[in-house]
């Protein structure tokens, strides 16, 4: 007997747009290898640093993609923000959360100009610090800010793809002062360490994913933490619209359905 | 006066932008309620016209929920929380000119309202933006550094005298920045009403800009020319700025006349920064200039235990060896790899062995390990001193060719792991006894010949930085 496929995004239910957002803290980012860099950076609150610390006001954080650097430096600025306000929001911190990627922001987005000021905020977190390594405007402007925050005592978090050294800037200046502060690596999750991380971001989710599922999604997809992340939004919401639990035998309807939209959309 | 609907929006706002939306452009923004008005203080022009745009109709459309009979009327400008923690001698509240703090807010720049809040009278109020932790005591002397420290003492004892101005020059995180902090703090521990103005040449650059977008220019020539001494830092960024360059040059002559103090540093020989005014370059050299080098391995051991000491830490020399030995290019390296051995034993703690100083090292060293190769500095030497590759690797023995092949084989011996026969066959098929004979030839020859041995340190810092 052969069974009707039906893509889940085709049956007639829509799911409501209500949902348990993917919210960056630091107590839904999967640790695992990292208990030491997050400890620094939950710890790299704005506070009036002590003279034996004043060259930690900024802090690098790097590792390759898919190790959590936007999540934690999101968490990072949620927790800054609330520090201190004792959870009311009337008493938030000003903080920036500013990704440099084009990937992330769009085009006319980027200027320099936006870091003018930046001083004056309790954190800054700087994303995706690669994008604009090489570009003289950009590092001269970073290089800047970095001696204003220094006189200002603001946190600052930069992250990359590689280290100081590595990350391809040009302005040795700017390279000096990112190695004087803490430089934190974020260590890739091994394989069963992606399976539980995606296990733990179904449960924030409000989502029950068996280890089974975890496993079979981890076998059958890209194994990078971004796009089985993205895989897991989508399955939320299309086992939500077809209000199904999620089974391999939902995720093979789900992929079959997908490789049908990839053919006729070719 | 804070905000009590500002809290209310936030939360709407966090539920109807993204995450990244919300904290790029709304968390940056500081919220002041006056009356009927809601202020939004954004840290910048840029930020400013984009939560306008973009976010004005949300944001209204908020408020009139919050309040529907009067809503808040919406009001941007640029400006900031007040939110910040002072640096130096308590004094500083904002890096100089262009800030002055009420209140809960601080409002900047704002083509409006004006950059200047402060009464600039004949009495100005001077933010020294000097860091009380560089001081003489804090900086280790070394053979590298020996001639500027003792310059600088000179001048924090006779301030305005023979060495006036005087020019610091060296590459980054040598001590350059350290040792003008330590003069400016000398000055106001021995006359406390002395005013000393420290300063970024970016920030002179930045209040000159903005006094002229205000019209306030007046005001900056009456700060910047009231000072008792003025420190300013990496003057090369003055390059191809005309404007700021002129400014500059009636001021430091204004002060010398009065027979102020100036200081300045660089990364490089005034007469070799390009874009910069000759009548700057020569000015510059009126006074006395100092070259800070890299520190040698001594120095660089001492550098690690008075860091360690000001943490409060005990460092086994071991490990102060071994840190120094690998790190060689500049100061902040070095203390950022001592921080993140402290760091990671206070995490962990465990006891500061070798061992776990090599660990907790481990991607950082193998990073500097992948990036200094026997062909890296083949190419870097063949390129500082203009030659081909291949000719250094050829048979010919003439003098202009032997140097840099000598020097770049000691550099292979020195920075690579590569064993000696290892590195005579990278040249040419070389004997491991010449390579052996290259090194002690540069070695005695640094000793005997200045122009050696400041290609050496020249080479060795590009090729370990």
């Amino acid at each position: 007997m052969t069974a009707t496929i039906t893509s889940p995004s085709a049956i007639a239910q829509l799911p409501l747009t209500i949902g348990l957002r993917d919210d960056c803290r630091f107590d839904n980012y999967f640790v695992a290898d990292n208990r030491e860099a997050v400890a620094a950076l939950q710890q790299h609150a704005p506070e009036p640093p002590s003279a034996s610390t004043q060259s930690d006001t900024a802090l690098y954080l790097w590792g390759s993609a898919g190790t959590g650097k936007t999540h934690l430096l999101q968490a990072a600025c949620h927790h800054a923000a609330m520090l201190g306000s004792g959870l009311d929001s009337s008493r938030a911190t000003a903080v920036a959360y500013l990704p440099l990627a084009q990937a992330s922001m769009q085009a006319d987005q980027l200027d320099p100009a936006m870091l003018e000021g930046l001083e004056y905020l309790a954190l800054i977190c700087i994303d995706d610090i690669q994008a604009i390594a090489g570009q003289p405007e950009w590092e001269t402007a970073l290089f800047h800010l970095y001696n204003r925050i220094r006189l200002t005592g603001t946190r600052c978090i930069i992250a990359g793809n590689s280290s100081p050294h590595g990350v391809g800037l040009h302005m040795p200046d700017l390279v000096s002062r990112l190695c004087w502060g803490q430089v934190l690596h974020l260590n890739a999750l091994d394989d069963e360490a992606v399976i539980a991380a995606l296990q733990l971001r179904a449960r924030h989710r409000g989502l029950e994913l068996s280890e089974e599922v975890a496993r079979f999604l981890w076998r059958h997809y890209p194994r990078d933490m971004t796009s089985l992340f993205a895989l897991l939004e989508r399955l939320d919401r299309d086992s939500l619209a077809a209000q199904r639990k999620l089974t391999i035998p939902f995720v093979k309807t789900f992929m079959q359905a997908d490789r049908q939209a990839l053919t006729q959309g070719a | 006066m804070g905000s009590s609907v500002w809290p209310q929006c936030l939360e709407r706002l966090a539920n109807e932008l993204t995450p990244q939306q919300f904290n790029t452009w709304i968390r940056p923004l500081h919220a002041v309620e006056e009356g009927a008005a809601l202020r939004l203080l954004a840290p910048n022009q840029f930020v400013l016209d984009w939560v306008r745009e973009r976010f004005t109709p949300l944001i209204n459309g908020i408020l009139s929920t919050c309040n529907t009979e009067n809503p808040h009327q919406l009001i941007f400008e640029i400006g900031s929380a007040a939110a910040v923690h002072p640096r130096g001698r308590g004094d500083i509240a904002a890096t100089g000119l262009t800030r002055a703090v009420t209140g809960t807010a601080v409002r900047v720049a704002s083509p409006k309202k004006g950059f200047l809040r402060k009464e600039l009278h004949a009495d100005i109020d001077h933010f020294s933006n000097l860091r009380r932790e560089f001081t003489f005591d804090t900086f280790v002397a070394g053979k590298s550094n020996q001639l500027a420290r003792a310059a600088s003492i000179q001048i924090a004892e006779n301030p305005g005298g023979a060495y006036n101005p005087l020019f610091i020059y060296g590459g980054v995180g040598l001590g350059k920045t350290h040792l003008m902090h330590a003069v400016g703090n000398l000055f106001v521990q021995r006359n406390p009403a002395t005013k000393v103005v420290y300063l970024h040449s970016e920030q002179f650059v930045g209040d000159m800009v903005k006094a002229l977008q205000h019209n306030t220019i007046d005001e900056f020539k009456r700060y910047y020319r009231s000072v008792d001494s003025l420190l300013i830092d990496d003057i090369q960024f003055f390059a191809g700025k005309d404007r700021s360059q002129e400014e500059f040059f009636h001021t430091f002559n204004y002060l010398m006349e009065g027979q102020r103090q100036i200081i300045m540093t660089c990364d490089r020989y005034p007469k070799e920064v390009n874009g910069l005014e000759e009548r700057l370059k020569s000015r510059f050299g009126w006074g006395l200039t100092v070259h800070i080098e890299p520190p040698e391995l001594e120095t660089r051991v001492a550098i690690l235990m008075n860091k360690a000491e000001q943490m409060e830490c005990t460092l086994p020399n071991e490990i102060a060896f071994f840190i120094a030995k690998r790190i060689r290019s500049n100061v902040r390296e070095l203390e950022g790899a001592l921080r993140r051995v402290l760091a990671n034993a206070r995490f962990t703690g465990k006891p500061l062995t070798l061992d776990f100083a090599k660990e907790a090292l481990r991607d950082l060293l193998a990073l500097q390990d992948r990036l200094v190769t026997i062909e890296n500095i083949q190419k870097t030497v063949a390129e500082y001193y203009k030659i081909r590759v291949v000719d250094l690797l050829s048979e010919r023995r003439t003098r202009s060719l032997a140097r840099p092949r000598q020097l770049a084989m000691a550099l292979s011996k020195e920075l690579t792991k590569h064993s000696l026969p290892e590195i005579g066959s990278a040249f040419g098929g070389r004997d491991h006894t010449t390579v052996l004979h290259a090194h002690r030839k540069i070695a005695q020859l640094r000793e005997s010949d200045k122009h050696i041995s400041e290609d050496y340190s020249n080479l060795l810092r590009t090729l370990s930085t």
